[in-house]
């Protein structure tokens, strides 16, 4: 058999035969395109989610400690707080928890009034201890941070997240200048790197960090803490760290046996982990109706060429007269629907491709494309044509040709 | 060139055995042109089926260029028509949407030989259609479309061209050019075997098989 001419007799066929061409592409392009969008948008989400959430957390080797019970969630403001939490609480797990290697002190609120010379907002404001850089990684991009030597002597010193600058000191250099927080008089010492979005999609970076001691005395007049961060010797003792903080708290709380908590503690690499699961579930739905999509391309595959067999039972009986065994004949109709299958996994491959940038900046998604995804959408454009054209191939092989000619 | 001896085809009908082909032996010789004469479902074309490979029979045996043919598998046989026997039938059967040298170029691409368009424009000059290379199926007459049809039977060079009632759908002056091309066939020293009920094609063969209800019953000379 010639192969050459053979391939060139199957693309002319296929030329001839255009709406049953398309048809057939088409049935495979839209489960492909559906298939590596998803992959895709799937995957650069569970990564934006991680992201988001190491951009809010800063390490995920810490414990959260909130006061109140679990019940009372949400942001802080000045009237909401449960003062449950204290600084002595602080000293006492800083020095008396085994797995703690170092704690942050917040006392944040929001809604505060801020003022610089020409403008203003609500930025949030948190008062934190002075290693808080080091406990979460941030960085200061300009000026710097305020040392413990300023927290202990309860300095008025502002460092400003990035989103705060903008809104403050638009257009000038805010190091050494006058913001009023409330109606107090602070010195912007520093700016933060920007952080980015959170796990909600906000932004990380409209704060203003001042010292723990100057919130609480100077700002806030209250003597309780509003969060505590833990940073973990072994990230992965959460568990046994949340153990012996819930206990040395309920203790030093004097709590009854079988009274709630007035705290609450949260593993981040637990509510990290739940996110993912989740995250994944949702991943895992998404492709199998990516793959229903795609086996229903390949019904289409299977049934446009059951027609093409019965409608071209006549030329297929004219092939065989004239030398055509039947598995030439089957090898043919097999190559046709690989063929086509390939083609329109092919045009789905470039849909797909466009359709994940195109979710990828609708929902602010970094685009990332899954290579395996692509390599995986071509195995399946090619198996989908073997295995849906398999038995269309066979029933045209098994044509009488004597049955096929007659008139 | 083909010798048969004994030869019987039965086909189950509904559960029923029915013979369409009763030990029939005969032989045809290199060159010859030969009627087989009968009404339809006479067995005519069972036999014609067999003659061409498309069909094994239930008993007897059938050699082809003195090779045994009739157990041989469907590739093999395949290979004997697709090498060395021309098919030319009543309802042209040309391939739609497709030009009349792409037609004749068909048997060359499962054959195991180089292709060559020129040679299929060749065998198209050979039946007078030189100018009708590109031109579609559904454009040729009737007469055209089975002379293209002839050119595609020649392309591999059978020694043996089958032709099944190959005037049946032309009008008279068609089917006589037809005819020519086929006796110009076979004075170049081809085999012809021709299937008709036509008296007027009859006449002119040089040998003449009667077949009635599936027994080959009679051998005339007819000239």
């Amino acid at each position: 058999m010639n192969v050459l001419h053979f391939f060139r007799s199957i693309l002319r066929t296929l030329s001839r035969n255009k709406i049953r061409a398309l048809l057939m592409m088409a049935g495979v392009s839209i489960g492909i395109a559906a298939l590596t969008i998803l992959t895709s948008i799937g995957e650069s989400t569970r990564r934006e989610t991680m992201k988001r959430f190491k951009n809010m957390l800063g390490t995920f080797d810490t414990i959260i400690i909130r006061p109140g019970s679990s019940k009372n969630r949400g942001m802080v403001s000045l009237t909401n707080v449960d003062p449950s939490l204290r600084f002595e609480d602080a000293s006492a797990i800083a020095t008396q928890v085994p797995q703690v290697r170092q704690l942050a002190l917040v006392q944040n609120a929001v809604d505060i009034d801020v003022k610089s010379r020409d403008h203003s907002g609500t930025p949030a404001i948190f008062g934190v201890s002075s290693n808080w850089l080091e406990l979460r990684g941030d960085e200061v991009a300009e000026g710097e941070f305020f040392s413990e030597d300023d927290v202990r002597s309860l300095v008025r010193v502002a460092i400003l997240g990035a989103d705060a600058e903008k809104l403050l000191f638009p257009d000038e250099d805010p190091i050494g200048k006058t913001v009023r927080i409330g109606d107090v008089p602070f010195i912007v010492r520093g700016v933060m790197v920007a952080r980015g979005a959170g796990p909600a999609g906000g932004s990380l970076d409209n704060l203003i960090f001042i010292p723990v001691t100057t919130a609480s005395k100077r700002l806030f007049n209250r003597d309780f803490l509003t969060m505590l961060i833990a940073q973990l010797k072994d990230a992965d003792q959460g568990q046994l760290a949340i153990e012996q903080i819930q206990e040395l708290l309920r203790a030093r709380h004097h709590l009854a046996p079988g009274a709630l908590d007035d705290f609450n503690l949260t593993n981040p690499r637990a509510v990290m982990a739940q996110v993912v699961t989740m995250g994944s579930t949702i991943r895992k739905l998404l492709l199998i109706v990516a793959v229903l999509a795609t086996g229903i391309g390949g019904i289409v595959i299977m049934s446009v060429t059951l027609v093409g067999v019965s409608e071209r039972r006549k030329e297929t009986g004219v092939r065989r007269a004239v030398g055509a065994s039947r598995n030439v004949i089957l090898v043919q109709f097999l190559l046709e629907a690989v063929f086509l299958s390939c083609a329109g996994g092919g045009v789905g491959i470039v849909i797909g491709i466009g359709g994940t940038q195109l979710v990828s900046r609708l929902q602010h998604l970094p685009f990332l494309l899954q290579p395996e995804a692509v390599f995986t959408a071509t195995l399946l454009s090619i198996g989908l044509g073997l295995l849906f054209g398999v038995y269309p191939a066979w029933k045209a092989a098994m044509t009488d040709p004597i049955d096929a000619l007659r008139d | 060139m083909i010798k048969m001896e004994n030869i019987s085809k039965t086909y189950s009908r509904d559960g029923f055995p029915v013979t369409a082909l009763r030990e029939a032996s005969f032989s045809v010789d290199d060159g010859d042109f030969v009627v087989i004469r009968g009404v339809s479902g006479s067995g005519k074309s069972t036999l014609l089926n067999i003659l061409g490979c498309l069909l094994s029979p239930s008993t007897g045996k059938y050699f082809f260029d003195g090779e045994d043919v009739s157990h041989k598998n469907d590739a093999e046989l395949s290979r004997i028509r697709s090498e060395r026997i021309g098919f030319v039938f009543q309802s042209f059967h040309l391939l739609p949407r497709t030009t009349a040298i792409e037609n004749v170029e068909l048997p060359m691409i499962y054959a195991d030989r180089k292709i060559n368009r020129s040679r299929a424009a060749e065998a198209l000059a050979r039946v007078g259609l030189a100018h009708r290379e590109h031109h579609f199926a559904t454009e040729l007459s009737g007469g055209e479309q089975q002379r293209v049809a002839i050119a595609r039977a020649l392309i591999n060079d059978p020694a043996l061209i089958l032709a099944d009632e190959p005037t049946g759908n032309l009008d008279e002056s068609s089917g006589a050019g037809v005819m020519t091309i086929l006796h110009e066939l076979n004075g170049e020293g081809r085999t012809i075997v021709l299937a008709t009920h036509d008296q007027a094609v009859t006449a002119q063969a040089r040998r003449v098989l009667l077949i009635r209800n599936g027994v080959l019953c009679d051998s005339e000379a007819a000239s």
